[in-house]
């Protein structure tokens, strides 16, 4: 485990993402981004789940705000894992990281389980994702406050 | 519409924690004088996003923060410079927790060199 992500700290893209003044803080904003994207679409239809706005028709609301909510996902993934790279052995020793992984974790499969199980209990689900979307924002933001 | 207000609050509720966290960049968490570390290595990072040095002060480990790898490597301060069990002395602003051992360097000396990693910082000599 240990070498695995020593070797990751030493692959030459991670080591130039590692000292560069552009890239870093581009990757960063592309983070932050999606981010945004993703927790606002979440809300948005974990409230529509909820009750909220029924003036508008839910297959066209979940369906719009889904596919934001799915790519947004993709590039923080993707982004999360090119930060993560230039210090994989430092935040694979922190607890909040994980602490991190373990909220997204829940988060997906609580979409998983809402998208298979029918006749579930919507707002259940609901109230699910908007605690615990918001909470893996929160670990994340205080990643860089603890490394 | 009570219920959308209700569901509203809750969602922005959730959020506020977030404020603190965002404001809590640069130097908010350190005491404003400066004190001095002295210590031996044992971890060096220069990179994004920001440099990191690891001080044993008398068995006790320092988090030591520098700027971000370009002003620090900007000093002449690299991954080479120091290495685990050298010794060094840091001068910059501790955290207000006493509890917390990590502090924001603005000056690193090794090898009876001077790094001044935030030089507008560093007090007059
Ligand atoms: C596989 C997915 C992800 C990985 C591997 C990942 C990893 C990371 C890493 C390594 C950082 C840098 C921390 C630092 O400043 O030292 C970070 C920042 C952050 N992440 Fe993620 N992340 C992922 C997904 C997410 C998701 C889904 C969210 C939100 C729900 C999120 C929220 C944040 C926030 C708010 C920051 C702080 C950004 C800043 O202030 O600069 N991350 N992430």
């Amino acid at each position: 485990m240990e070498e695995a992500l020593g070797a990751i700290e030493q692959l030459g893209v991670v080591q130039a993402l590692k000292t560069s003044f552009f890239a870093y803080p581009v990757v960063n904003a592309l983070h932050i981004l999606a981010i945004g994207a993703l927790v606002t679409t979440v809300i948005l239809m974990d409230l529509k789940l909820l009750g909220l706005f029924d003036e508008m028709p839910e297959p066209h609301f979940i369906r719009l705000l889904r596919r934001i909510a799915l790519g947004a996902f993709v590039v923080a993934s993707a982004t999360g894992l090119a930060l993560f790279s230039v210090r994989a052995s430092e935040y694979a020793a922190m607890p909040l990281f994980w602490a991190k992984m373990g909220l997204i974790g829940l988060a997906a499969l609580n979409f998983i389980a809402f998208i298979t199980i029918r006749n579930g209990p919507r707002r259940v689900f609901a109230l699910v994702s908007i605690t615990l979307w918001p909470l893996a924002l929160l670990a994340g933001r205080f990643l860089g406050f603890v490394l | 519409m009570r219920l959308r207000t209700l569901l509203l609050s809750i969602a922005l509720a959730t959020m506020a924690p977030a404020l603190p966290a965002l404001a809590h960049h640069g130097w908010t968490w350190a005491v404003d004088e400066l004190s001095e570390l002295t210590g031996t290595v044992k971890a060096v990072y220069v990179g994004n996003p920001h440099a990191t040095l690891d001080l044993d002060v008398d068995g006790v480990v320092w988090h030591v923060e520098l700027a971000p790898p370009g002003p620090t490597m900007a000093t002449g301060f690299t991954e080479e410079t120091v290495k685990p069990g050298d010794q060094v002395t840091a001068i910059g602003n501790r955290s207000k927790d006493p509890n917390e051992t990590r502090m924001k360097a603005v000056r690193i000396t090794a090898g009876g060199k001077n790094y001044d990693i935030y030089p507008a910082r560093v007090p007059q000599d």
